[in-house]
């Protein structure tokens, strides 16, 4: 146990949930890709809580692999919406129904 | 004293991420990503992870932040920068689960004393060696698999990178 414990839990839901507010409500799809990059920091808050309640290392190697993770996927993700615009000229979620049956 | 800066960092951090959402320009919601990274990475120092705060402010906002600034100067964005909704049924449906899911996850975090049992990393042992040392120690043994995989995908994502984004001839 730490001190303040709860207040850092109670950071980490305030922002994951944020950021899943806004994948939902934003079409724009950079700033829906900014949206999931808060939700990854608000449970990797918790992670690192969590790590340092206990002693332990696990939670932050969790958070270091998140963040790995996370810069691959700009990479990619970023490449992707590269496509989307030469494609349609913008990248407005709604106009994007490639997968769309 | 650690109490008010984690209130005052918290509490920019989460408006930070508001802005994220309400900014009009898609700009001005990369430069407010910006500032929440950094208040994240303040709260991690004051969680006593150090290493994460260095690499949240050179990875986070350093580099993706970097990424995304780069790909919005690029995209020429100016045009459709105006919030767009989805329809309005399932905005109020994923909302409402969402204040739901935010209830749910406040009463069990303010709740009760969520910690098990204690890890290897005794307050002596990160004394004697560091908590650096420690760290690497940790990472370059029991975690070696994770982080030579870790590796690789970093390598395949930018190889898709730049094979996505090259123009077919």
């Amino acid at each position: 146990m730490i001190e303040n414990q709860s207040i850092y839990l109670a950071l980490s839901v305030a922002l994951f949930i944020i950021g899943a507010a806004g994948a939902i409500c934003r079409r724009n799809a950079i700033v829906v890709f900014m949206c999931i990059e808060i939700m990854l920091a608000g449970v990797s808050i918790a992670f690192v809580t969590f790590s340092t309640a206990n002693h332990s290392l696990d939670g932050i190697f969790m958070v270091i692999f998140v963040m790995a993770v996370a810069a691959a996927e700009a990479a990619v993700g970023l490449a992707i919406f590269l496509l989307m615009y030469r494609k349609q000229g913008s990248i407005d979620l709604d106009k994007f129904n490639l997968l769309k049956w | 004293m650690e109490l008010v800066f984690l209130l005052i960092c918290g509490g920019v951090a989460v408006i930070a991420s508001l802005l994220v959402i309400f900014a009009r320009s898609t700009l001005h919601s990369a430069l407010w990503m910006v500032l929440s990274f950094f208040m994240i990475a303040v709260v991690y120092v004051l969680l006593h992870a150090q290493f994460l705060a260095m690499l949240q402010v050179i990875v986070y906002a350093g580099a993706i932040m970097m990424f995304i600034v780069y790909a919005i100067m690029m995209l020429n964005l100016r045009h459709d920068s105006k919030v767009k909704t989805a329809s309005k049924i399932s905005k109020v449906i994923g909302i409402g689960a969402l204040i739901v899911l935010f209830l749910e996850l406040m009463l069990v975090s303010l709740g009760q004393n969520l910690t098990a049992i204690q890890g290897p990393v005794t307050d002596k042992l990160v004394a004697t060696y560091g908590r650096m040392a420690v760290i690497s120690n940790f990472l370059f043994s029991d975690y070696l698999l994770p982080f030579e995989v870790v590796s690789i995908l970093l390598t395949a994502g930018v190889v898709g990178a730049v094979v996505l984004a090259k123009r077919e001839r």
